[in-house]
């Protein structure tokens, strides 16, 4: 196992950057996810580290050694691809078996290894069996045996769960979690599904446009977005956007703020960091920050465009200011299309952001964290 | 009474339930009877045809052949000297041709399955043999081999492989290199069609996953690119060589199997005792003879190819 360490990399097709200088540190054991929507250069970025494109500048170090120049088999990693990419003529232990077999490892040796992963994976009744014989979820388990047998240095996963279905996706996300416990392997996973980010992670690093939006925790990264597009990208159903202008009040001597929205209304928020009064500013909301309150005096109102149940939880999307907004209520609500009903927004766990920058702006009372990268 | 009225109309109904089905089992040979008619009018009539044409004697210019003569015709065959040369011929023209057909075709196509600039014209411009037609390749290819019109004798003598220009064609040692060289480049585009076809039906992420898994380019040929070629190999090998085995198109137009019958192929034989000789009885049963040899290769190379997927399985 080993840490990767990537530096200014940057990748052009031409003219075209599809990255602009990602500086990435990934530590010994850990398991990083790359999420971020198609075309943001994620899987571009995964490709780098395997070897499969070359760098346009910038380096990119396994274990402390720069493996820019290197071929794919001389980087000591393994890959597991969104097909699969399994040997159609191959059986199942043939397959996992062939990299140990290029690398003329003792036969009494594959066979053990083999085994020993089999059983992990719970492969052992399948071994003679061809891809083609296999369920999804087998060839995908079989996929990562292959990888996991050669005891690579680090794992690389591209989208490896997108061609499952929703309930195997689920259970492949605990397994593929669980073996990152027991093997402890550095493991770098891509991914455009925010859910498979945020169960996942140790860390995610949210990307966007080839360029990192930000590195942190799920937690953090959920609480405390960066930006306006990691707030929106990450969390569903997702956050909550009205713009407005940034006031300052001062009530009883305590400082305080809010937002005033395009019909007048005025949100209060926590102090945001280099706010100035009449600065134009988005408000964003997650869904379950936002309350519906009986007393008229204490909400805004909003008008009821449809209700969602989603078992657990109701989701009811109304609308405010002008602006399409959703509630997360764990009550069962039954208003009517059309009616007004009024919210709250929960002042503490709001953010407010520069509406060109995009940038959030952390409230005052918030310590400077700065970049955790 | 309703009873009594019942029982008297049963047969009745009956006789219509079985018409009913009758013409419902009758009604899609109806359907298909107009293809059925068609292949057995172009197909079946003219193989029954020429295979009875075997055991009769039919010479055009004789008015009073036609008569039957049993297996005389295969007797004189088994020992007919020129038709034994001509099996021999047969099998050094087929593998000879399919041989580098094959090999330049499969080199071929793994270069047009690069990338490089103006490939696709360059792709284009590799099938054109395919678009000639045979008998022009053929005159094209003599007159190449012909010293006194063609440059190849020329180059050859001046590379040193020749000690003066002479027509290979005409050397019955060398005469039968001169059609299948216009074979090899007649029949190269196939190969490299279908191989081409059939690499680029390879997932790009196989390589992928090899490389990392530590293939030398070498060792991806072998355990990635070859097995996804095998069907298409096996088929393209078996059709091409009953085509070749079959085509004399080349060897008639060039050489007319000589000298010295040193190029007659079995084809061609059927072609020169047909219509040289017009001994329709005698070249009927020499077809009959390559159409059971044909049919015993096809069969053993589906059965070899049925054991090798039994085993895949």
């Amino acid at each position: 196992m080993a840490s990767i360490e990537i530096a200014n990399a940057r990748k052009s097709y031409g003219a075209v950057d599809v990255l602009h200088g990602i500086n990435l540190n990934i530590s010994d054991g850990e398991f990083i996810v790359l999420v971020g929507p198609s075309g943001c250069g994620k899987s571009t970025l995964l490709r780098m580290i395997a070897g499969l494109e070359d760098i346009t500048s910038g380096d990119i170090s396994i274990a402390g050694d720069v493996i820019n120049d290197l071929q794919p088999k001389d980087r000591d990693i393994a890959m597991v691809f969104q097909s699969y990419a399994l040997y159609p003529h191959m059986s199942v232990a043939e397959n996992m078996s062939y990299a140990l077999k290029l690398r003329k490892t003792a036969k009494d040796k594959i066979a053990d290894a083999i085994g020993n992963v089999a059983d992990i994976l719970g492969l052992s009744a399948l071994l003679e069996r061809r891809p083609k014989a296999l369920s999804g979820g087998q060839r995908q388990r079989v996929a990562m045996g292959r990888a996991i047998v050669r005891k690579p240095q680090a794992f690389l996963f591209d989208e490896p769960l997108s061609n499952l279905d929703a309930r195997l996706r689920e259970q492949m996300r605990t397994e593929i979690r669980k073996l990152h416990h027991r093997l402890g392997a550095t493991s770098v996973y891509v991914t455009h599904d925010q859910i498979e980010a945020m169960t996942m992670a140790d860390r995610i690093v949210a990307m966007h446009d080839g360029i990192i939006q930000q590195v942190g925790s799920p937690v953090e990264i959920y609480d405390r977005p960066a930006n306006i597009f990691v707030a929106s990208f990450i969390g569903s159903p997702a956050m909550n956007f009205l713009e407005g202008a940034y006031e300052t009040t001062a009530d009883n001597g305590d400082q305080g703020a809010g937002i005033r929205l395009s019909d007048g209304s005025l949100v209060p928020v926590l102090p945001a960091q280099g706010a100035s009064t009449n600065q134009p500013v988005t408000l964003g909301a997650r869904p379950e920050h936002i309350t519906i309150v009986q007393d008229a005096a204490n909400g805004l109102p909003a008008r009821v465009d449809l209700i969602e149940p989603m078992g657990l939880s109701t989701l009811v999307h109304a609308t405010l200011a002008g602006k399409p907004i959703k509630i997360f209520t764990m009550d069962r609500p039954d208003y009517a299309v059309d009616s007004f009903i009024h919210v709250a927004f929960d002042m503490e766990k709001v953010h407010v952001f520069d509406s060109s920058s995009e940038l959030r702006l952390p409230p005052l009372t918030e310590p400077h964290t700065g970049h955790s990268d | 009474m309703t009873l009594a009225t019942h029982a008297g109309k049963r047969p009745v109904e009956r006789r219509g339930v079985f018409s009913k089905k009758l013409s419902g089992i009758i009604e899609p040979y109806l359907y298909v009877s107009p293809a059925l008619v068609l292949i057995l009018a172009v197909m079946l009539m003219p193989l029954v045809l020429g295979l009875s044409y075997a055991f009769r004697d039919i010479r055009i210019l004789n008015p009073f052949s036609g008569g039957f003569v049993g297996t005389a015709h295969f007797e004189t065959l088994m020992s007919d000297q020129a038709f034994l040369g001509a099996l021999i011929n047969t099998a050094w023209w087929t593998f000879g041709s399919l041989f580098f057909q094959f090999g330049l075709g499969l080199i071929l196509a793994l270069l047009l399955n690069r990338d490089f600039v103006g490939r696709r014209l360059i792709q284009a411009l590799v099938f054109l043999p395919w678009a000639v037609p045979t008998f022009l390749s053929g005159l094209n290819w003599a007159w190449m081999f012909n010293p006194v019109v063609g440059p190849l004798p020329h180059w050859l003598t001046s590379l040193g492989l020749m000690a003066e220009p002479f027509n290979i064609l005409s050397d019955p040692d060398l005469a039968m290199w001169g059609p299948i060289i216009a074979n090899i480049w007649f029949g190269i585009p196939f190969f490299a069609i279908t191989m081409l076809a059939a690499l680029q039906s390879i997932p790009k992420e196989l390589y992928e996953a090899a490389s990392i898994d530590g293939a030398t380019t070498r060792q991806q040929f072998i355990s990635i690119t070859l097995p996804f070629l095998a069907p298409t190999i096996a088929i393209t090998l078996m059709l091409r060589t009953i085509w070749i085995a079959n085509f004399a198109d080349l060897i008639v137009v060039m050489t007319k199997g000589g000298p010295a019958d040193s190029t007659q192929i079995v084809a061609s034989y059927i072609f020169t005792q047909a219509f040289r000789r017009l001994d329709f009885g005698y070249a009927s049963a020499i077809a009959a003879v390559l159409l059971v040899l044909l049919l015993a290769y096809a069969l053993a190379v589906i059965g070899l190819r049925r054991a090798m997927t039994h085993a895949d399985n």
